[in-house]
């Protein structure tokens, strides 16, 4: 039997604002298995941010059913919420969000530490991850002495160093010059090729087309569920 | 995420930002260092009101003429042999001119007993105490107060020499070193028989002053003498008009109720200005949870729970309250120091003061940090990632 890491049954999330009611995601049914690398694809407001909350465990949905490695997300607490994020979920973002007055190491250090780990083993597993992704000579570098695409592999190395079983990427090349884009694009795919869990998150189609699955969202809904390279 | 860890990014942000920082913990600077300042002179104020007292004695009464006619010399004899009385000493006193040369200033002119100096025991800082050959009839011998010797400018060599007290000629023994002293300005000290040529009518005097054997007979005493008193002129209940017998216990200790009073009142003010440096550190506190908004929610989104993100700001107020509190007790005690020195008392850094200090401004940390902190806290990770 297939390993499902994702499993989004009748998803619907809609937002108050005001009295205003905003449908973003209007009823998915999402499978998403270990070792898949997977790109959410679609215009601007069709819903992408919301489902990357969702499976991120950083949000519940409003109906339907969410399971992340097997635990529903719909009856976990905050707390029980943010240890399966902790535990499962690794982000990047679209603008690196490394934290400020924070050394590169520091950065990568810190989920562990959120996960109770002590210094010692922190600053060992953050030094391993960081030289693995060609920064070992940057360790104590803070965001501003370094480059967007430095910037970024720092936050992916931040995403990885807990071994997560989704690695999270929204817009991960949106704030990256074409060619450095293109270098994130191959790492991801590398971490594919090392049977990680990818979930890439574009309003690219061209980005979208380097991942074998495409899930195309409208309107939150999902309008197409493409797999094979094309 | 273990405490230390949770406290280093706390000192982080605070060493990052150095200059708010300072200027976030200003007023709890000024509202600590107020604080000890003031306690400092309130306690150097008593310590000096105290000082004077008790060098009048504690066991002490004294009995004040409230006419110049009011007591005699027989009264004082009568009080003197009252059972527990150590050492009775009289005094008759009245304004008068001193003069050397070429100056002349007024004066308080203070004729006494042989026992006065034995009794009251003051320092001296030239020559010495009116001996007991300066009661002899013929001698005409005189001690200034440190007030009235600056008024005239009296220097060592003049000890032995001759000063005018009302025009007559009398001669300078000794100068007291009285200065601090409360109430014994500008006075000079003659025996009563002296005092009695110069301006007082016998058997009058302006005071009797008993003291008892131990403290715990005073309060016996006291009542003892008003009844002798009393009985000797036939007094009823009304006996202020004729004299007031005070107690210098009880003055001590209405000093110190009026000290304490004091010290609350201005640490009452201070402690106004430390809740203001409080509602500051909030304020500031309040700012930097909404400018850190987005560092809030990448925290929540790579691990980060509640507890975590509350003790990180609720520690970070702590250490500013904290910090400012230390940095007010340095320059309290500082400022302390110099008032000491001004005001010509004893400083000394007191333990209660430093504890009170320090718990205070944790206190103010804790009370002004604990909203901050739980707002930044409650932030939705989603809306705080999508914060711009
Ligand atoms: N926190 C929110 N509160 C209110 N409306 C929201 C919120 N997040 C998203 N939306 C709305 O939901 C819809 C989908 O947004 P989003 O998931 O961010 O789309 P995308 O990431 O594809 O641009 C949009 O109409 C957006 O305005
Ligand atoms: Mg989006």
């Amino acid at each position: 039997m297939a390993d499902e890491v994702v499993r989004l049954d009748k998803v619907r999330r809609d937002y108050l604002v005001g009295d205003q009611v905003t449908t973003a995601l209007g009823g998915i049914d999402l499978v998403i298995e270990r070792g898949e690398f997977v790109a959410i694809v679609g215009p601007s407001g069709s819903g992408k941010s919301t489902m990357m909350n969702l499976i991120g465990c950083l949000d519940r949905p409003t109906a339907g059913s969410v399971k992340i490695a097997g635990d529903s997300t719909n009856e976990l607490n905050d707390n029980q919420l943010t240890s399966l994020r902790s535990k499962a979920i690794g982000f990047v973002f679209q603008q690196f969000q490394l934290l400020p007055n924070t050394t590169a190491i520091e950065n990568v250090m810190a989920p562990l530490l959120y996960q109770g780990k002590n210094t010692k083993e922190a600053k060992r597993d953050a030094t391993q991850m960081l030289t693995q992704l060609g920064l070992g000579d940057r360790l104590n570098f803070d965001r501003n002495r370094l480059s967007g695409g430095q910037q970024q592999r720092v936050a992916i190395a931040r995403a990885l160093v807990t071994s997560p079983d989704i690695v999270l990427a929204d817009e991960p090349t949106g704030a990256l010059d074409s060619k450095t884009g293109a270098a994130v694009i191959e790492l991801l795919k590398d971490l594919h090729r090392d049977g990680r869990t990818v979930v890439l998150i574009t309003h690219d189609l061209e980005i979208a087309a380097s991942a074998p699955r495409r899930v195309f969202l409208r309107d939150g809904l999902i309008e197409r569920d493409e797999r094979g390279a094309k | 995420m273990k405490l230390l860890g949770t406290a280093t990014l706390a000192l982080n942000r605070i060493w990052a930002t150095k200059i708010r920082s300072l200027l976030t913990m200003l007023g709890v600077v000024i509202g600590v260092a107020a604080i000890v300042a003031l306690t400092s002179i309130v306690d150097g104020a008593s310590q000096g009101i105290n000082k004077s007292l008790a060098t009048l004695g504690t066991n002490q009464l004294n009995i004040t003429a409230m006419a110049a006619d009011s007591l005699t010399e027989q009264d004082a004899q009568e009080l003197a042999a009252l059972e527990n009385v150590s050492v009775m000493f009289v005094q008759a006193q009245n304004q008068g001119t001193i003069a050397t040369g070429d100056k002349r200033v007024n004066a308080r002119l203070v004729g006494v007993s042989a026992k006065y100096f034995e009794a009251v025991k003051p320092e001296i800082a030239l020559g010495s105490y009116l001996s007991s050959s300066s009661f002899a009839a013929t001698a005409k011998d005189v001690v200034f107060g440190a007030d009235a010797a600056n008024d005239l400018g009296l220097t060592k060599a003049m000890l032995g020499q001759t000063v005018k007290l009302n025009g007559q000629d009398f001669r300078l023994v000794g100068v007291l070193d009285d200065q601090a002293g409360f109430g014994t300005s500008g006075r000079v000290y003659v025996p009563i028989d002296s005092a009695r040529k110069l301006f007082s009518q016998y058997p009058y005097v302006s005071s009797i002053v008993i003291q008892a054997n131990t403290a715990e007979q005073v309060d016996t005493l006291q009542l003892q003498a008003d009844v002798l008193l009393r009985e000797r002129y036939g007094l009823g209940a009304e006996t202020t008009a004729r004299y007031t017998i005070t107690n210098q216990a009880s003055l001590i200790a209405a000093v110190g109720s009026i000290t304490a009073t004091l010290g609350l009142l201005l640490t009452g003010i201070a402690a106004i200005s430390l809740i203001v440096g409080g509602i500051g550190i909030m304020n500031i506190m309040l700012v930097s949870v909404r400018e850190r908004t987005r560092e809030i929610g990448v925290r929540r989104a790579i691990g980060a729970k509640q507890s975590n993100i509350l003790t990180q700001f609720l520690i970070e107020a702590i250490v500013l309250s904290l910090a400012g509190g230390v940095v007010g007790l340095i320059l309290g005690e500082i400022a302390a120091f110099f008032l000491a020195v001004i005001g010509d008392w004893v400083f000394s850094i007191r333990l209660d003061t430093v504890g009170l200090a320090l718990g205070f401004s944790l206190l103010v940390g804790v009370v002004f940090g604990v909203w901050p902190a739980r707002t930044a806290a409650k932030l939705e990770p989603i809306d705080a990632l999508r914060f711009e």
